[in-house]
């Protein structure tokens, strides 16, 4: 066929993809459109925290179409790069900072200013989270709010754990200390011919939220894992850096803690529910669950721990929304955030004891009604006063930078491959290299 | 010249462009191919040209304000990250293990089942499920099956053994890494290896066994030369995707978070594009992944390169060529 040879077929397969390439480069060079809403908010959140009946009720309320997106980081990043982010996207505490400083999140504070239904006095302290005042989270204006809360570093005890093991079943009103928390550990901890009976103490969410759990440590002694300016990583050149990471990493060689050469194949909620850990460090909202039918009647909640006797214990995920920079209608994403933070579908979470409230005028709706509720009131009651405390994330690096560099040199650390000390150089190395990064690209 | 009829020479009018006979064939054939050339440019070359130029870019997939061209950095980068290098053994280990014995194993399967026994297609069933069924659930079939506490491997190992009990995936997450994909990909291969001993003409063999030849014999010198440009072809497709391997080590990783940032893989199953998944994904340099994808396009091209300049010399297509 003359003109129709191979070599042509590729040229010309090749010139349309250059243009089909060009064009999106080229349209992104015009100055953005101003399009009006189109009257649906696309709302990225986790199904099992939103379901239909929520999104019913906002649907009537704000005469909008909701389309919701599972939440997913993977998705969030690929909506993203494609130039098509979600109006209202979920995110945690540690990503905050990140995203504020990316510029892709709304500053939220007009609206705030002029809501009836969200209050900037009746905000519950864990919305500092989502304060930034140009460097730091905890003040400024409001980029978001929590969905619900909890003060994250609590316990939940296995009573037939410490039973089966001859151990006093911790105090609900005196905190215990780190070590004592981990010679507990040690002493319910149990394996019958290899195979697992009870894990000690589970924490940090398989370790993924690992640096959450450290920061509040050093918290206590007004520390933290980051230089002043977050340009860099500070473990080994900071003493009491190096004895918290150094107890987490024991927690780890002691066997007592779920960690990559001894895993769980479930989620640590789970195996907790199937009476296999005997003391879990998870927040208030595990309570709406933590009665299983092999747990219920032998479930204690109990205060956080403490490492140098200054109790704090705010949240660690702050779990919530915010809306995206790119939105094109701003008052229609705004109007779904009011009515989920502020209207019926937050009265059922306040009611549900999913998570404390996110407006404190809604705390007595938590549930009070069995014993296990009361007694976690009680417990929840005195750790409130212990919350009004931030965590400084880091707001060159995404949530997961430093979890992932631990889990990665943790396995050949525990199997000996590596000391602690190069266990530690090796975190500081690639989070530091994750910083240059984040302060290469957004400046500062 | 009276009466003499002039012949005026006559104009033949031309066809219009699109009737003439070329430009028909041509938009015939562009019309024909659309579907493919459309699939090609949009999920092919317009993702890999958007790829190469991300990859000379900071881009950290989140804002584009911050976007700005850093030229060769990301791949001088590449060369030197060490994590790279060492996830880029483990997945050249990989791959020599699984092409060669994955390829074996097709080849026997399909020579088994292409044997004229009674319910030959039931066989050819059952070997073929498992490339079908969906990665995610083949993964937790194996995850069930090398569990340490209730698994099926350690349980029928304990039988005889008692006090058995082995962490496979914490142990020797590779092997069963090695024995997942192998089994996965054996079915897709038994049916190209079939479909290549089903063309080979009965006529052949039967002259063979006629001359004396044993059934060793004729699989030797009648049946495997012929098959080589299937094997060629097998052995091309397996070693680009043992390279590109990526959702099987995240789903086998511990813990529920699966194909997802923060997932960590054993250091021992820290493939090369688990590396990239992580270094885009989880620390958010897109343009910096994109130039991990885009050395590792240039080691599977040469690898190919290679095996074609090789096959002039063991490939027999039965044609001169």
């Amino acid at each position: 066929m003359p003109g129709t040879t191979r070599r042509n077929v590729l040229i010309r397969a090749g010139a349309l993809a250059a243009t089909a390439v060009a064009a999106p480069i080229l349209a992104a060079c015009q100055p953005a459109a101003k399009t009006g809403g189109s009257g649906k908010v696309v709302v990225m959140t986790d199904p099992n925290e939103f379901n239909d009946d929520d999104r019913k009720t906002l649907e009537a309320a704000t005469k909008l179409k909701i389309e919701v997106v599972a939440s997913n980081l993977t998705t969030l990043y690929a909506m993203w790069a494609a130039g098509n982010p979600p109006d209202v996207f979920r995110v945690q505490a540690a990503g905050v900072p990140q995203y504020i400083s990316r510029k892709m999140v709304k500053n939220l504070q007009s609206y705030f200013a002029n809501s009836k239904l969200l209050k900037p006095d009746d905000l519950a302290p864990a919305n500092n989270f989502y304060k930034w005042d140009g460097k730091a989270i905890g003040t400024g204006d409001l980029y978001g709010m929590v969905k619900d809360w909890s003060p994250d570093f609590t316990l939940y005890a296995y009573t037939k754990a410490f039973d089966d093991a001859g151990v006093k079943v911790p105090s609900d009103t005196t905190p215990l200390t780190y070590d004592e928390l981990r010679d507990l550990a040690k002493k319910v901890n149990k394996k019958d011919a290899g195979k697992r009976v009870y894990w000690g103490f589970v924490h940090s969410n398989n370790d993924a939220w690992i640096d959450r759990t450290a920061m509040n440590m050093l918290a206590e002694k007004n520390q933290t894992l980051y230089s002043a300016d977050f340009s860099k990583l500070v473990i080994s050149g900071n003493s009491e850096a190096t004895k918290v990471i150094r107890y987490l990493y024991d927690l780890a060689a002691d066997g007592v803690q779920q960690t990559p050469i001894d895993p769980s194949p479930n989620w640590m909620g789970a195996d907790f529910n199937e009476g296999q850990i005997a003391l879990l460090q998870y927040g208030y909202w595990f309570s709406a669950m933590a009665e299983s039918d092999k747990t219920k009647g032998k479930t204690v909640f109990l205060p956080a721990p403490t490492w140098a006797g200054v109790r704090r214990d705010p949240t660690m995920t702050a779990t919530g929304w915010v809306i995206s920079s790119q939105t094109k209608d701003v008052d229609a994403a705004w109007a779904v955030f009011e009515q989920y933070m502020g209207g019926k579908p937050a009265q059922d979470r306040a009611k549900s004891g999913w998570g404390v409230p996110g407006l404190k005028s809604m705390y007595g709706q938590m549930p009070q009604e069995s014993a296990f509720q009361k007694q976690v009131q009680k417990v929840l009651q005195g750790e409130l006063s212990k919350s009004d405390f931030i965590l400084q994330f880091n707001p060159y690096i995404g949530e997961e930078t430093f979890s992932t560099s631990w889990k990665k040199n943790l396995e050949p650390a525990l199997k000996g491959s590596i000391s602690f000390d190069k266990f530690v150089q090796n975190i500081e190395a690639e989070v530091n290299t994750a910083i240059a990064d984040g302060k290469r690209i957004i400046g500062g | 010249m009276a009466g003499a009829t002039q012949v005026l020479p006559r104009t033949i009018p031309r066809p219009a462009a699109w009737r003439r006979p070329g430009v028909r064939r041509a938009v015939t054939f562009y019309l024909l191919i659309s579907p493919w050339l459309v699939g090609f440019v949009l999920l092919g070359a317009l993702p890999l040209a958007g790829a190469f130029l991300m990859s000379l870019t900071n881009y950290d997939g989140l804002n584009l304000d911050y976007l700005s061209f850093v030229g060769a950095d990301n791949y001088a980068r590449a060369l030197g990250d060490p994590d790279a290098q060492y996830a880029l053994g483990r997945t050249l280990l990989l791959m020599l293990v699984v092409v060669p014995v994955g390829l074996v194993l097709q080849l026997a399967l399909a020579l088994m089942v292409n044997q004229p026994i009674r319910f030959s297609n039931v066989f050819r069933t059952i070997f073929y499920l498992p490339y079908v069924i969906p990665v995610v659930a083949g993964v937790w079939i194996w995850k069930i099956f090398v569990d340490p506490s209730g698994g099926l491997v350690n349980a029928a190992l304990g039988v005889v053994l008692p006090d058995f009990n082995v962490r496979w995936l914490v142990e020797y997450p590779t092997f069963v890494l090695a024995l997942l994909t192998i089994w996965g990909a054996a079915g897709g291969g038994m049916v190209v290896f079939l479909a290549g001993l089903q063309g080979i003409p009965a006529e052949y063999r039967e002259a063979a066994m006629i001359d004396g030849a044993s059934r060793t014999q004729v699989t030797r010198f009648i049946t495997l030369p012929l098959l080589t440009p299937v094997i060629f072809f097998n052995l091309v497709t397996g070693i680009i995707v043992a390279l590109q391997i990526l959702v099987q080590p995240m789903l086998l990783s511990p813990g529920i978070l699966g194909l997802n940032p923060g997932t960590v893989p054993p250091r021992d199953n820290y493939f090369y594009v688990v590396h990239a998944y992580i270094e885009i994904f989880t620390k958010q340099l897109f343009g910096y992944g994109s130039a991990l994808l885009w050395l590792l396009f240039a080691v599977v091209l040469g690898l190919t390169v290679l095996l074609f300049k090789t096959s002039r010399r063991w490939v027999f297509y039965g044609v001169e060529i």
